[in-house]
């Protein structure tokens, strides 16, 4: 699904991300850790051709991202605010959405209603715009938003982070769903070392732009993760 | 404790992304300031020989006093389209041992050194020394001074409350505008004469100064009006500040049938109504549809043809000119969420082409009643639209690859340097020049119209090739947007 070869990219002469391999098949979920400053948000950004590489390539489906669009048909993704339109209220932002996708308003009403649950009333019928929620619906909103099309491959940076404690286990269970029924690649970054494990079968550890460690999920994962971070 | 408030105020202000980030532009601010201090400093120091040669016969002082109350009415109305409320720079003090009452002490003494309050001292202090003194003495004219500048303060106040009461009790502020309103009507009906008014009321602190307690009880009663009123709501939801607006505004269906770059005109629609900054680049462009009358009103400007032809580009292109020069710092918050959207760059700017080409035959269709003035202009209006449509928007897609700053929608317009730089002044030269120099040698040659028809022509070609010239565009576009990006996330 995604291949990185040989990717670097310096910021004045520091260098941020060095990944000289990953291959991410289809249907798998990865989970990206390391303490902040590791460079994961830099390797998204690159994967989602925000940002453009020092040096190598990010091939999503075998296309060089940067060459062509065509990823973002078969893409989700949501790191950050930036990804909103703030000035929409939260229907028009999912119909606008929705609408890039050719999806109908019943699309889309339909493709929300597993995410009633995570919404907790307090996204949809608000009649307010999406720059006035609180930071945690702000997540919801754009996680929603991404997984809306369907992607095959989702990109979330830290979707955990902001949000309360139901809402941390609604959305993991709502991702662990759509790996299993529809098989979505996902790539996912978390400082929650438990939600991560859970939701994801193989974890890889950033430090200092490198790739330190790549292993599949067991039960030790957790244990092996906290002796990690243990400084 | 006040200092300390005075002097985390003058740091933020100091610390200001925009105040910091360019001193070229701090530059042309300061001049600017001193320009128009210069100006307002001469006129004080000549206005009794202006007033004696304009009202030959009167008494300069009791002339001047006549002009005052409207000039105060005058001062009113544009503080309420400029003047901003110090509220926001207390909400991180509200939860700190610091009383209420000197909070709000604060805040109102804060809207004091500003430039609407100083601005009058420039002229009022030169009137004072060349006119007032010498037929009334110092006394007197210390006192009549103090009088004008506890009006200047009374405004100040006015508007703080009137304008903090729009937010809650609309009807307060309407009454407010509609007072005052209807004494100028009655001053043009003649029923009431302001100049007379204005009159008898300045004049009497002259010969009676110990009036001027009169408006230094006004002025001390407005500002325990102000004082109270924020003492009872110094909770930040109930002040303007981060009041969450209600969404406003339906879904233009008319778009839809445009597809996806429909779609596209519609989100920036939207962007455009729900901003501040945005709309008020919008009522600008509309007062500069009233640009025409300053040029052909002039009978000598309607001679040539040059001047013409860049009062023609203005016209219709000066709302493209407005709101495309930032592009596309108006998306630079959620730039990425573009980026990684299903829009590919030529989407993404024919969406802002087919936006812009509407509102420039609009302008041209409004302004087509400047045509009384001559045909010429017309024809010249014509070969303008078409030029703008051509080649003007392309030049503004252009260099809005250099523009990597983000910009901050909620803030007005008026004032607001932010996101200007030198490259919008080099790009507004291509825009209005270019057309000109097009012009120049038909003109020099004796043929002027030939030259509007190059103009018009060179247009038409943009037109005809629009579809490779918005590709070329968009492949410029691509080849800039990490760079964009990246700016947008740092501001």
């Amino acid at each position: 699904m995604v291949t990185i070869d040989n990717l670097q990219k310096i910021y004045n002469g520091t260098t941020v991300v060095n990944i000289p391999e990953l291959n991410i098949t289809a249907g798998e979920s990865v989970g990206v850790v390391g303490n902040n400053g590791a460079g994961k948000t830099t390797l998204f950004r690159m994967i989602l051709d925000l940002i453009r590489p020092s040096k190598g390539e990010v091939f999503s489906k075998g296309i060089n991202v940067i060459e062509s669009g065509d990823w973002k048909n078969y893409t989700g993704s949501y790191l950050d605010e930036g990804f909103l339109i703030d000035y929409l209220t939260t229907e028009e932002y999912f119909k606008f959405i929705g609408d890039l996708h050719g999806l109908s308003g019943g699309d889309v009403t339909e493709r929300l209603a597993p995410f009633m649950d995570l919404f907790n009333g307090e996204i949809m019928g608000q009649k307010k715009y999406i720059r006035d929620f609180s930071k945690g619906n702000q997540k919801k909103i754009g996680v929603a938003a991404a997984v809306l099309s369907n992607p095959e491959l989702l990109v979330l940076d830290e979707p955990f982070a902001n949000l309360d404690p139901s809402s941390q286990i609604r959305l993991k269970n709502l991702l662990k769903t759509l790996r299993e029924q529809k098989q979505m690649t996902m790539l996912i970054s978390s400082h929650d070392l438990s939600h991560v494990i859970d939701v994801c079968e193989r974890i890889v550890i950033l430090e200092k732009g490198q790739l330190v460690q790549d292993m599949q999920t067991n039960e030790n994962t957790l244990q092996e993760l906290e002796t990690y971070f243990t400084v | 404790m006040f200092l300390t408030l005075l002097a985390h105020q003058w740091r933020s202000d100091l610390r200001s992304s925009v105040f910091q980030k360019s001193l070229a532009l701090n530059i042309i601010l300061a001049l600017l300031i001193l320009y128009f201090g210069g100006i307002f400093l001469f006129i004080g120091f000549h206005l009794d020989k202006l007033l004696g040669e304009l009202y030959p016969g009167q008494n300069v002082v009791s002339v001047f006093n006549g002009m005052l109350l409207v000039y105060f009415l005058i001062d009113l109305f544009f503080r309420f389209l400029m003047q901003e409320l110090p509220v926001l720079a207390i909400q991180p003090y509200l939860h700190l041992p610091i009383s209420k009452n000197k909070l709000v002490h604060y805040v109102l003494v804060k809207s004091v050194p500003s430039f609407f309050n100083l601005l009058p001292l420039l002229f009022l202090v030169p009137f004072k020394v060349t006119a007032v003194i010498p037929a009334y003495g110092l006394g007197i004219a210390t006192g009549w001074l103090l009088a004008l500048m506890t009006v200047t303060l009374l405004n100040n106040f006015l508007l703080l409350y009137f304008k903090r009461q729009m937010s809650n009790k609309p009807l307060y502020t309407l009454a407010f505008g509609l007072v005052i309103v209807g004494l100028m009507l009655l001053d043009y009906l003649d029923v009431l004469q302001l100049q007379v008014v204005s009159q008898v009321v300045f004049g009497a602190i002259l010969s009676q100064p110990w009036l001027v307690i009169v408006p230094v009880l006004l002025l001390v009663g407005t500002y325990l009006l102000n004082f109270y009123f924020l003492k009872a709501h110094t909770y930040p939801e109930e002040l303007q500040v981060g009041k969450a607006k209600e969404a406003t505004g339906g879904d233009i269906t008319f778009l839809n049938r445009f597809g996806e770059i429909g779609k596209l005109i519609e989100l920036e629609l939207k962007l455009i109504w729900r901003h501040k900054r945005t709309k008020s680049v919008v009522t600008l462009s509309v007062m500069f549809l009233f640009y025409g009358f300053i040029f052909y009103g002039n009978g000598k400007y309607l001679d040539g043809f040059a001047m013409l032809i860049f009062v023609g580009i203005v016209l219709s292109g000066m709302t493209m000119f407005n709101y495309g020069q930032f592009l596309p710092g108006w998306q630079g918050g959620h730039f990425d969420g573009l980026l990684t959207q299903r829009i590919s760059p030529y989407q993404f700017l024919s969406a802002k082409y087919w936006m812009m080409v509407p509102v420039m035959v609009l302008a041209f269709i409004l302004t087509l009643p400047y045509g009384f003035f001559g045909y010429k202009i017309i024809l010249i209006n014509t070969a303008a639209l078409l030029y703008n449509i051509g080649v003007n928007v392309f030049v503004v897609f252009f260099f809005s690859v250099q523009n990597t700053q983000k910009l901050d929608l909620s803030k007005s317009a008026t004032f607001s340097w932010q996101g200007v730089g030198a490259s919008k002044f080099v790009m507004m030269l291509p825009l209005m020049v270019l057309p000109i120099l097009i012009y120049l040698p038909f003109g020099l040659l004796g043929v002027p119209y030939a030259g509007i028809a190059a103009i018009g022509g060179l247009g038409l070609l943009g037109i005809i090739f629009q579809k490779q010239l918005l590709q070329y565009s968009a492949n410029r576009f691509t080849a800039h947007k990490y760079k964009l990006a990246a700016g947008f996330r740092q501001s």
